[in-house]
């Protein structure tokens, strides 16, 4: 039997302080994943689960501008909240396009920003070769079926995907992520907090042992910013992106004067396209800047087949929300 | 003697399961709820090579780990005889009698333990050394042995090579249909308990009589000493009609072990333990006159099969009875691979077969520049193609007709890429169904006791799909008594022999012994009375005498006669009891049994610069003759409908290309329909009863499955302009 210890602290201080002492122990939190893994799948083993599920981590409050949501705060809260529809309607679309209502009503904000990839080479110990569970052991997805795999920040060392749709709007609005350890609290952006696939896919996120994340804070559009999420997927519902484009923008006469972009379905980590930002920013909103725009961040993707689809898919996903959320023609 | 009549209705009473309170309390026991005191769980080891040998099986750790009881592997299993010869073929093969390794995820090894929590911790720590070879995989591998006419089903009539040289028009396509996998809900589970030599199971089978024989046969045991139960089983879609090896293990555990023993497969096991729709290519060849008669069809279908296995894959069977046409050839073809081994999944073989030739149709209906309607009457079955006679009952037309006014096929614009809503490009489509007839022996037991309630009983199964319940209303209408005072039970081998649910067979089978044996009872109570001065029927003929109200009386006369009771209280008699048995044979009929008949009509659109693919609503007509009770049999076809959009959109059992492991074995990666894929499904019954079953029945569990994805390409092509000729058809075939 895996036996293990189970514990339930009360404050974020304890709970800090049990994992950070022991180098087996882990925070039984990232959303589902972190029980299939460790019970179902095998695939990783800690001695001491320290579940975060009691922590006062819970709850939005806003300071002017800027949202703070806790971590433990349910995806179905978030989505709620009237602000959220207001001043940044493109993360309440992500929210519910993701999972599904019982999910949601359960999955909170940190578990998602923390879930890990979907890839069955990842999660079947049984399959020898996957740099992210066993470092230079190789990657089976490279060569095996890939579908559900990224074409951006991958290489042959790893395609993992990482399938959130709720953090493509979260790194194109620059949240901030706030983490508790042993030595205090720091802040990240999204956007640097997830770490690059490289030569380290064992090693997602700037995330220390021990370490935990508190709340993350939002900052609002401004007023008059139109925003949009499209995620394009086989089935209807309850499907983890194809692709997925998060975008925000803001159009005066013709001219975007502010542009906001980011990827889904398609990156080892979710994909900020600042490389389509500065085409956009000053050009007229039209098809011919949204495609162009598309083409300068979907520049040099690492596909396998099975995943070739994706460089065309992408790019036109990047052109139809760019479309809807500016209201250009087709 | 059969003094009984069925009710003249078509359309039965849509009355509610009879088993819904059961299922909705959670209280239908399921072979995964079965449960004994002192009962050992297990769990399974399966390889991680696609073929090869095991060199060695470290089951050290696994043994002593806490509550184990036993590891069993190869090395300590006696030997067995093999299973039985069914109608499927020989039993599959059991991989615990050598070290060979077939497939990714074959079983090899199962640990038993006091809990199932520590038999899934200690299969973990068997580790097989293996030697592997280079798994055989992929259909189009030249390496993969290729058996032509498998069992013996191809099938020629005229001249097809001379027809298609001659045609004004010809056609040659091919199609391909990805693997896909059953998918019950209820994960198969087996519970075994030895009792004193005598063996009983509990078993997720769609077919107790042959699980009783297969256990018999392998455990060298009388029939009578093998009592296999499956009272309630969550779905099985063909995958329990064959005996599946982790059974066997599971017996074979509680016989070494001398107590109750359960396993219950995990999702990912449910992928290659106990079969899946083959993988299948399809070329077909057509030739037809400019004025749309078919002159020519020639279909040849390959399809996937296990290495060492057999699988019937129908494929072609239909398609020289689908349409008048005087030169037809099929050819039946299936490719041995290093894969888990295939097997029946609804409507199997049509199913695929179905696809290629109602998408060919419409092809060729758009080079005539012609209504697909149209086409298809043109070249109209009259009577059985192959023999000339006429059908037992045939609306297909009538099928066409209404479904199409329900659509409103006629508002079609034929032109493709003439209808766009935004974004979305609008299409129509339709597919022809012609369903092959089958069925086979069974037999079923009724008695009627003094207190005037009725106890039914066969060897049947109900796969969730209706049988208690169309079973139920039956009797009580062929008894005349009340709905509630019928029981009818199945799922237990002692009961009197029933044929799998299988082939759509099972209702018209079980529907047939039930009309016979209520018949043979009445006759009983007749006989009863023969010289009974007291009754008001003594001396009657049975052609006199029907029943309703819990009465016996004349036809002509309801006034006269009596009830049950009466003459079982009368002659002190407990109950009464009458068998019947069927075993229907076309020979000799002077017509052909038909199967059922339907056209469907599906709206799809299409988001063409995303590839993304909805299904806006599926009408449906069929002709299944009588319909027993119209509420189980629209879900049988709302559901199989379900399945038939699950086919064509999303599912694909997928195969790593190097090792033959299911890539993609969990509910997260291989995708089945959800709500939001499912639109508007209308379902219409047309026709009349058919002549040759006895209560004017045809099998309607596959039928609704059949022809969904043809009538979706067909439409995604009038949208798109594009003929997709592969299935499912997903983003990047479409973008």
């Amino acid at each position: 039997m895996t036996l293990f210890e189970y514990v339930r602290p009360d404050d974020v201080t304890g709970a800090v302080d049990l994992v950070s002492a022991d180098p087996g122990a882990a925070y039984l939190a990232g959303g589902t994943t972190q029980l299939d893994l460790l019970l179902k799948d095998g695939v990783i083993r800690s001695n001491r689960l320290v579940d975060i599920g009691r922590l006062p981590l819970r709850g939005i409050t806003r300071d002017g501008d800027t949202l703070r949501v806790g971590a433990l705060t349910t995806m179905d809260a978030l989505a709620a909240e009237p602000v959220v529809a207001q001043r940044v309607p493109f993360v309440r679309e992500a929210l519910l396009a993701g999972a599904s209502p019982q999910l949601r009503n359960m999955a909170t904000i940190g578990g998602n920003l923390l879930q890990r990839t979907r890839c069955r080479y990842f999660r079947d110990s049984a399959v020898a070769a996957c740099n992210k569970r066993v470092p230079g052991s190789g990657c089976a997805a490279v060569t095996g079926v890939a579908r559900m795999h990224a074409i951006l920040g991958a290489s042959e060392r790893c395609i993992a995907l990482h399938a959130s749709d709720l953090c493509v709007p979260l790194v194109a609005l620059d949240v901030r992520v706030h983490l508790r350890g042993t030595d205090g609290e720091r802040s990240v952006p999204l956007t640097e907090f997830y770490l690059p696939a490289g030569e380290s896919p064992e090693i997602e996120t700037v995330l220390r042992h021990g370490e935990l994340i508190t709340r993350v804070e939002l900052p609002l559009l401004a007023p008059g910013t139109r925003s949009g999420y499209l995620k394009v997927r086989d089935r209807a519902s309850y499907e983890f992106a194809l692709t997925s484009a998060a975008a925000a923008l803001v159009v005066d006469d013709g001219v975007i004067t502010y542009a906001r972009l980011a990827l889904g379905g398609v990156g080892t980590v979710p994909w900020r396209a600042r490389a389509a930002e500065a085409v956009l920013t000053g050009a007229p909103a039209n098809v011919e800047t949204f495609r162009a725009a598309a083409e300068a961040e979907i520049r040099d993707p690492f596909t396998v087949p099975g995943t070739e689809f994706k460089v065309e898919l992408a790019k036109r996903t990047i052109v139809r929300v760019l479309r809807t959320v500016a209201g250009a023609r087709p | 003697m059969s003094p009984v009549t069925v009710d003249a209705k078509l359309l039965g009473d849509p009355i509610d399961r009879v088993d819904g309170p059961l299922k909705v309390a959670g209280a239908a026991p399921y072979p995964s709820d079965v449960s004994y005191p002192g009962m050992a769980h297990a769990a399974l080891v399966q390889s991680t090579i696609g073929a090869g040998t095991i060199i060695r099986i470290d089951a050290a750790a696994a043994r002593s780990a806490p509550g184990v009881l036993t590891v069993i592997t190869y090395e300590n299993t006696p030997a067995l005889p093999d299973g039985p010869m069914t109608i499927l073929g020989p039993s599959p093969r059991f991989p615990f009698k050598d070290n060979r390794i077939v497939h990714y995820g074959q079983h090899v090894a199962m640990v038993v333990a006091e809990t199932a929590e520590q038999a899934v911790a200690a299969a973990r720590l068997v580790k097989a050394e293996y030697e592997p070879t280079t798994p055989v995989l992929g259909i189009t591998n030249p390496d993969a042995p290729l058996e032509f006419d498998a069992w013996g089903m191809d099938s020629t009539r005229g001249d097809v090579e001379g027809a298609l040289a001659s045609a004004e028009v010809t056609y040659d396509e091919t199609f391909t249909i990805a693997p896909e996998t059953n998918n019950p809900l209820g994960l198969f589970a087996t519970v075994a308990r030895w009792e004193a030599g005598r063996l009983v199971v509990h078993e997720s089978t769609q077919w107790p009589i042959m699980a009783r024989q297969t256990l018999a046969t392998v455990f060298e045991l009388a029939e009578q000493d093998v009592r296999v139960f499956v009272p309630f089983i969550g779905g099985g879609f063909g995958a329990g009609l064959r005996f599946p090896p982790h059974a066997i293990l599971t017996v074979l555990a509680a016989r070494m072990l001398d107590r109750p023993v359960k396993v219950v497969l995990t999702r990912p096991q449910m992928f290659t333990s106990i079969g899946h729709r083959p993988e299948t290519r399809q070329r077909l060849r057509i030739g037809v006159a400019r004025d749309g008669r078919l002159l020519a069809i020639d279909h040849e279908a390959t399809s996937t099969i296990g290495i060492e296995e057999t699988n019937l894959e129908p494929v072609t069977m239909p398609t020289p009875n689908s349409y008048d046409c005087d030169n037809v050839a099929t050819h039946e073809r299936q490719v041995r691979l290093n894969i888990p081994n295939p097997g029946a999944m609804r409507g199997p073989g049509t199913t695929q077969g179905n696809f290629a030739v109602e998408s060919a149709l419409d092809e060729v209906a758009y080079r005539l520049r012609c209504d697909p309607i149209a086409l298809r009457l043109h070249n109209y079955a009259e009577v059985q193609p192959g023999t000339g006679l006429p059908w037992s009952s045939k609306a297909l037309r009538e099928c066409y007709r209404v479904g199409a006014e329900r659509f409103g096929w006629a508002d079609r614009n034929p032109e493709v890429r003439s209808m766009r809503d935004g974004d979305w490009l609008i299409g129509y489509g339709m597919a022809g169904v012609t369903f092959d007839w089958y069925q086979a022996p069974c037999r079923a037991r009724i008695s009627i006791r003094r207190d005037g309630t009725a106890y039914a009983r066969s060897a049947a199964t109900d796969l969730g799909t209706g049988t208690y319940t169309i079973a139920t209303q039956l009797t009580a209408q062929l008894l005349g008594l009340d709905l509630d005072r019928v029981r009818f039970d199945l799922g237990d081998s002692d009961l009197p022999l029933a044929p799998q649910s299988g082939g759509s067979g099972l209702a018209m089978s079980l529907s047939g012994a039930l009309h016979q044996a209520a018949g043979n009872l009445l006759g009983a109570f007749l006989d009863a009375v023969a010289d009974d001065a007291a009754s008001p029927l003594r001396g009657r003929s049975p052609d006199d005498v029907t029943a309703s109200g819990g009465r016996l009386h004349l036809v002509d006369d309801p006034s006269v006669g009596e009830t049950y009771t009466d003459i079982l209280d009368r002659h002190g008699l407990d109950e009464l009891t009458a068998d019947g048995a069927v075993d229907p044979k076309a020979e000799g009929a002077g017509m052909m049994p038909a199967g059922g008949f339907a056209a469907r009509f599906v709206e799809v659109r299409v988001d063409e610069d995303l590839g993304v693919l909805r299904v806006a609503r599926v009408v449906t007509a069929i002709d299944a003759g009588r319909i027993l009770n119209e509420k189980t049999a629209r879900s049988q076809v709302l559901g199989a409908t379900v399945m038939g959009i699950g086919m064509s959109l999303l599912e694909q059992t997928e195969f790593d290309p190097g090792t033959g492991r299911v890539a993609n074995a969990t509910f997260g990666d291989y995708l089945i329909p959800v709500n939001a894929d499912v639109p508007d499904l209308d379902v219409v019954f047309v026709g009349e009863p058919d002549r040759f079953s006895p209560v004017g029945i045809k099998g309607i569990g596959e039928i609704g499955i059949v022809g969904v994805a043809a009538a979706i390409a067909n439409a995604v092509h009038h949208a798109t302009g594009r003929r997709i000729r592969s299935l499912p058809i997903t983003i990047e075939k479409l973008l």
